[in-house]
């Protein structure tokens, strides 16, 4: 069983890889920066096994680095596209370099790497990484606009490859990552003070419902969302 | 106000609009390929006009396929579908204070250019709705919530 997960250096991407490694599968962790050493040495202490590519995913030779990995186990059974960025600005003052690098990380390698993996899968499941963020949030317009564009991605492969692969999409809220860390405490405390859960998730948390898609527990569950935010989507 | 639409007939009506109104009407190419590039084009030119827009003050109106917000032609077009009415939420946000309005409308095959254009009029031409979906057809019922 071999499950690809990109962003593997990232918090969520770290517990994505020790909680899909502990349900058994052969792991192929993707990441563009040298930190992802950091994650196979971490993981590896806890007995968990990876095989990284450092790569990077908005070139064809990041994407054809990949697939040559993966190639050496066979087919892929779960896909997780979770590599993603923020360059936060108001969108009057947003760079073009920002929106670009933005949409090009968080959807366009998804994109890319999803077309180049298919075609390895038999009876599959692949899972997106949005975010909450898709709803809107003020400062994000290029952050949401790849999110969103990610959902969409997410249905129209669920109808195409149904049924032997699923597609799903997850929207994490604020989640207890060093990204989230790096917001200066009096933000995130009003931030934290609006989520109805009284608290930020974690990324275990995430990695958990990324488990759960990922499974035949969720067989009949294709083309969906499904929003991880402790209740932010309905407060003020 | 400013147009961008490869529909000669819809651009034809909209055009009828151009002199009373102000602000960007963006639809969504039909015609966007299969290429990552041809679908980062399509979101940057709408990033750049939309920017334009309200940096002036401006209302913005996205014109998209119901069909596409539910992926129902492929990955290309769903992506930009959902990738603009996202977009329209956060700017919308952003803008709210300022009573600028941003807006999508999700039209179908059938659905009339004389209608799309006559919505397009309305919600420019006020500070609410915003961040709105506007559905112009019936064929979003009982499926999915954008």
């Amino acid at each position: 069983m071999t499950a690809v997960v990109t962003g593997a250096a990232g918090g969520i991407g770290r517990a994505l890889c020790r909680r899909l490694g502990q349900a058994g599968h052969d792991l192929v962790a993707v990441d563009v920066s040298s930190r992802l050493e950091e994650s196979v040495a971490m993981l590896d202490q806890e007995g968990l096994t990876m095989h990284p590519v450092q790569a990077d995913l908005t070139t064809i030779g990041g994407v054809e680095a990949v697939a040559a990995a993966v190639r050496k186990f066979g087919d892929v059974q779960v896909l997780v596209n979770n590599a993603g960025i923020t360059r936060d600005s108001r969108l009057v003052n947003l760079s073009n370099d920002d929106f670009k690098a933005v949409l090009d990380v968080n959807l366009g390698a998804a994109y890319r790497l999803t077309l180049a993996l298919v075609p390895m899968m038999g009876r599959a499941s692949i899972i997106n990484v949005s975010s909450r963020a898709y709803l809107g949030n003020f400062g994000q317009f290029n952050y949401s606009m790849s999110k969103g564009g990610l959902v969409g991605l997410t249905r129209a492969l669920a109808l195409q490859l149904a049924p032997a692969i699923r597609v799903n999409a997850v929207a994490p809220g604020l989640i207890a990552t060093e990204m989230a860390m790096g917001i200066p405490d009096d933000v995130r405390t009003r931030m934290i003070a609006a989520i109805p859960a009284d608290r930020m998730g974690e990324p275990e948390e995430v990695a958990e419902l990324v488990a759960f898609l990922a499974t035949d527990a969720s067989s009949y569950i294709t083309g969906e969302v499904i929003v991880i935010g402790g209740g932010r989507s309905l407060s003020r | 106000m400013t147009l961008r639409c490869a529909s000669p007939q819809l651009a034809a009506l909209l055009e009828a609009w151009r002199d009373e109104t102000s602000g960007l009407v963006f639809v969504a190419d039909d015609q966007t390929g299969e290429a990552w590039s041809e679908v980062a084009a399509e979101l940057t030119d709408a990033f750049n006009l939309t920017q334009q827009s309200l940096a002036n003050g401006l209302a913005v109106v996205f014109v998209v396929h119901n069909d596409d917000l539910l992926g129902r032609n492929g990955p290309p077009r769903a992506m930009v579908a959902m990738g603009l009415l996202s977009a329209t939420r956060t700017a919308a946000l952003e803008h709210r204070k300022a009573g600028v309005a941003v807006n999508v409308i999700a039209r179908e095959d059938d659905t009339e250019p004389s209608l799309i254009a006559r919505w397009c009029g309305i919600l420019m031409d006020g500070e609410l709705p915003t961040g709105e979906l506007i559905h112009l057809g019936s064929e979003h019922l009982g499926k999915a919530l954008p």
